[in-house]
């Protein structure tokens, strides 16, 4: 127990007085967990963002954007620390300077995934991170599935940004719905296969997050402030530029394509990409890989 | 009686004048002995000699025979001292009149039957028989086109023994080997490939076309099947013409390797493409005596690696050097051999281990597995890629509908041609050919920048579009842009392209998009 309190970890059973209420009464509830930083705080709601690992540009804009909004509105971000959806949406409660809580599938001192060691950090300092799992367990495939009904348990709503329709996103949210749980999902294109659970989630009458007014209300949070995805549309640009931005699309496309869809030849459309990619309105994922940024 | 002639060692490429002396005298046990650092294959050329001069109808004395080729102290080998020693003997044995045999230089492989057999490296041997005032070699008639090259010495290439004995003792007249360089240059070259047949890939045509128009070296990243060994193929037919000396340096070490065939002369800049098997070994050279490897082989022309990333780690770090300092030094123990390797890279993989990143449809590699693959390629290699651009994929109804309606070589190498000449004006008198080549000094004397361009270097770099490191190779390759423009001054557009153009960053490879 000292090495544990040297690492400022605490162990809290159901018979502690701390231990999350929401946790006490689900399916195969966790005997004890490991804390590290603070729990979320129960008299306010607390919101889980998860998806894709290998997710889209897109996905990466949303988690985002909805992290930022959500949280500014006074909403604890809940998610599991992975890459991809869940490491941004923390990411970007964090920065915006709000608690975040990560529920782990390992020991609470391992850091998994090495590239999210920035936020396993910051984390502890406003929000926290939990694990059931004691201090020093490596990271094995069947943890996660199980991490998930924590997740869900501590969150009051689901918001599922990016998903496949086989993937550890639809666990989440198969124990959310057992634990009686608001589903949301963004929407995304048909033919996208990463948009193609949270588009099967609509189907199944999952709520459709259009905006995050539509979750805050679905939680009884009403604000004045309108929060909408600002397109930016009202950077001045010039008649070529128009015309470049309006063939870029939100998922990567080579020089090519562009090339062809601006009936431009390739070094007067690099010329235009740098200039857009000067006012943030393009970016170059990949080698000659342009998208538009939202 | 002593007699002494001129023939040529060579050691790597570099040549060296060797005296082949003989001495028949009387006295003691018939004998015949070969002296002076000989390796195996010079030492057997005795039986090789004695059988071939029997049958050409010129019997050794049973007497005392001595043959030494000095200097003793430079090891001998390979099998072009046979005519030469069979010379010295015919010249002691007074068949041959020694005073014909002055400013002559002689080199050769015998047969028993007495025929003269073709040697490697005799266009070195002949440029420093000629350097040391010789105005005459005798050479194998297979190899007579190749020594032709060098001009201000008569060539002579013979056939066999005999033959040679005549011509030498003015019995007969054997017309010197005539051999314009000029006019095999002149002649148009055809290609087996053109970029004719190459669809869409706009963006990568036109990185390679700026790539070889300075000899900036290039990494041609792309999907399986999106066309990139293709328009590697193509290449050849786009490479500017080659000079007379540049000529003269790659069939040097094409004669050197023995790969010079019967027209005796590279007059088409090589194109050089070894599986990514190649040992480290033979992509530097090797061997007990050294022998040119792919790099060199490249020299003038292109080095083109294929599936970049499966190359051997080691055979990859090793064209570190070479394409810095453009030659590479091969040290074994008889000696340091220096061969040239000013070539173009041009490497080609695909961006992941399937080969469809970012296309997250189809890409399902994470992260670490891209990273990976990625990181096979050391930083400071790439940091010797001047131009990356990427090669797309190919859709079928794309390739159905495309009409033969795309650019031929002809045109591109024409504007290539125009901008190499742009190029070869500004370095005149120096050693410089390509912008390629330049140093820092010569960057701030060609690539000055305007007001309004250094701003738009100033905001790519706080926008991050770019890194201190390729700052130099960004203005190297603009400046060629411009050239491919007729542009005196390099202007915002060139720059813009040149950055798009610029190295892989890893921040893209992580899976932090």
């Amino acid at each position: 127990m000292e090495k544990y309190e040297e690492k400022e970890i605490r162990f809290l059973t159901p018979f502690d007085e701390e231990f999350p209420e929401k946790l006490k009464f689900i399916t195969n509830a966790p005997r004890g967990i490991y804390v590290r930083g603070r729990l979320p705080d129960p008299s306010r709601p607390a919101v889980a963002i998860i998806g894709a690992r290998d997710c889209s540009a897109y996905g990466a804009a949303m988690a985002k954007f909805f992290a930022e909004a959500l949280s500014d509105a006074g909403v604890q971000i809940i998610s599991g620390m992975a890459r991809g959806i869940d490491g941004i949406a923390q990411k970007a409660a964090t920065d915006a300077g709000h608690a975040s809580f990560g529920v782990l599938g390992n020991g609470i001192d391992v850091i998994y995934p090495k590239q999210n060691k920035e936020i396993f950090d910051t984390i502890v300092l406003k929000g926290g991170l939990i694990s059931e799992y004691p201090p020093g367990t490596n990271p094995l495939p069947r943890f996660f599935p199980l991490r998930n009904r924590i997740i869900s348990a501590l969150a009051d709503v689901i918001l599922v940004v990016e998903a496949k329709i086989k993937s550890g996103t639809s666990i989440t949210v198969k124990r959310a719905i057992e634990q009686g749980k608001d589903v949301y999902a963004i929407p995304g294109r048909l033919t996208d296969p990463l948009s193609s659970g949270c588009l099967k989630l609509i189907e199944d009458g999952a709520g459709i997050a259009l905006a995050p007014t539509n979750i805050l209300e679905g939680m009884g949070i009403f604000s004045t402030e309108k929060t909408e995805y600002k397109s930016k549309t009202n950077v001045p640009l010039s008649g070529i530029e128009a015309k470049v931005y309006k063939v870029l699309d939100l998922y990567p496309q080579n020089l090519d394509t562009l090339s062809n869809m601006a009936s431009l030849p390739v070094p007067d459309l690099l010329t235009v990409l740098l200039q857009l990619q000067l006012k943030d309105l393009a970016e170059e994922v990949g080698k000659n890989n342009y998208l538009r940024k939202v | 009686m002593f007699s002494s002639i001129n023939t040529v060692a060579l050691y790597g490429m570099n040549a060296i004048m060797i005296a082949a002396e003989a001495d028949i005298s009387a006295g003691g046990l018939p004998v015949f002995e070969m002296v002076g650092f000989l390796g195996s294959e010079v030492k057997e050329s005795r039986e090789r000699i004695k059988t071939a001069m029997k049958n050409s109808g010129y019997i050794l004395p049973p007497k005392r025979i001595t043959v030494n080729l000095s200097p003793a102290d430079v090891r001998k080998s390979g099998s072009s001292y046979d005519l030469a020693v069979a010379f010295s003997l015919l010249s002691s044995m007074g068949i041959v009149l020694g005073k014909n045999l002055e400013k002559t230089a002689v080199a050769g492989e015998l047969s028993l039957s007495g025929e003269v057999k073709a040697i490697t490296g005799v266009l070195p041997m002949v440029i420093e028989a000629k350097q040391n005032g010789c105005d005459r070699f005798i050479v194998p008639a297979d190899n007579a086109m190749e020594g032709a090259a060098v001009e201000g010495i008569k060539i002579i290439g013979v056939k066999n023994l005999q033959e040679a004995v005549a011509y030498i003792n003015e019995e007969t007249e054997i017309e010197a080997t005539s051999f314009s360089l000029k006019d095999a240059l002149a002649k148009p070259q055809v290609s087996d490939a053109d970029f004719s047949s190459v669809h869409s890939q706009s963006a990568a045509r036109r990185g390679i076309e700026v790539a070889v128009a300075g000899m900036h070296n290039i990494l041609l990243i792309g999907p399986p099947g999106s066309g990139k060994s293709m328009m590697a193929k193509c290449i050849p037919s786009i490479l500017p013409p080659l000079t007379v000396d540049e000529c003269l340096e790659i069939s040097k070490i094409y004669s050197v390797a023995g790969l010079l065939g019967k027209e005796g002369i590279v007059t088409k800049r090589p194109f050089v493409s070894p599986h990514h098997t190649i040992s480290p070994n033979a992509l530097a050279g090797g061997g007990k005596i050294p022998k040119p490897g792919a790099v060199s082989l490249a020299h003038r022309g292109v080095l083109f690696l294929d599936e970049f990333p499966e190359f051997n780690m080691s055979s990859l770090e090793i064209l570190r050097q070479p394409i810095e300092d453009k030659v590479i030094h091969v040290q074994r123990t008889a000696g340091a051999c220096v061969f040239p390797t000013d070539f173009l890279l041009i490497a080609a993989m695909n961006p992941c281990k399937c080969g469809y990143f970012p296309n997250r449809k189809k890409c399902s590699c994470t992260p670490v597995q891209i990273n990976k693959y990625l990181s096979k390629i050391s930083g400071p290699l790439l940091d010797r890629i001047d131009i990356c651009v990427e090669s797309s994929e190919i859709k079928f109804d794309e390739l159905m509908a495309a009409a033969d309606e795309e650019e031929s070589s002809e045109k591109i190498r024409e504007r290539i041609s125009d901008a190499v000449e742009i190029q070869s004006k500004r370095y005149e008198g120096t050693k410089l050919h390509f912008n390629s080549d330049i140093g820092i000094r010569e960057i701030k004397l060609y690539c000055k920048l305007g007001l309004k361009e250094e701003r738009l270097i100033n905001s790519s770099f706080k926008k991050s579009c770019l890194s201190a490191r390729g700052f130099h190779r960004l203005l190297k390759t603009a400046r060629t842009i411009a050239d491919l423009d007729h542009s005196d001054r390099i202007k915002c557009r060139h720059l813009s392209e040149a950055i798009a153009y610029k190295e892989i960053d890893r921040r893209y490879w992580n899976g932090e998009i």
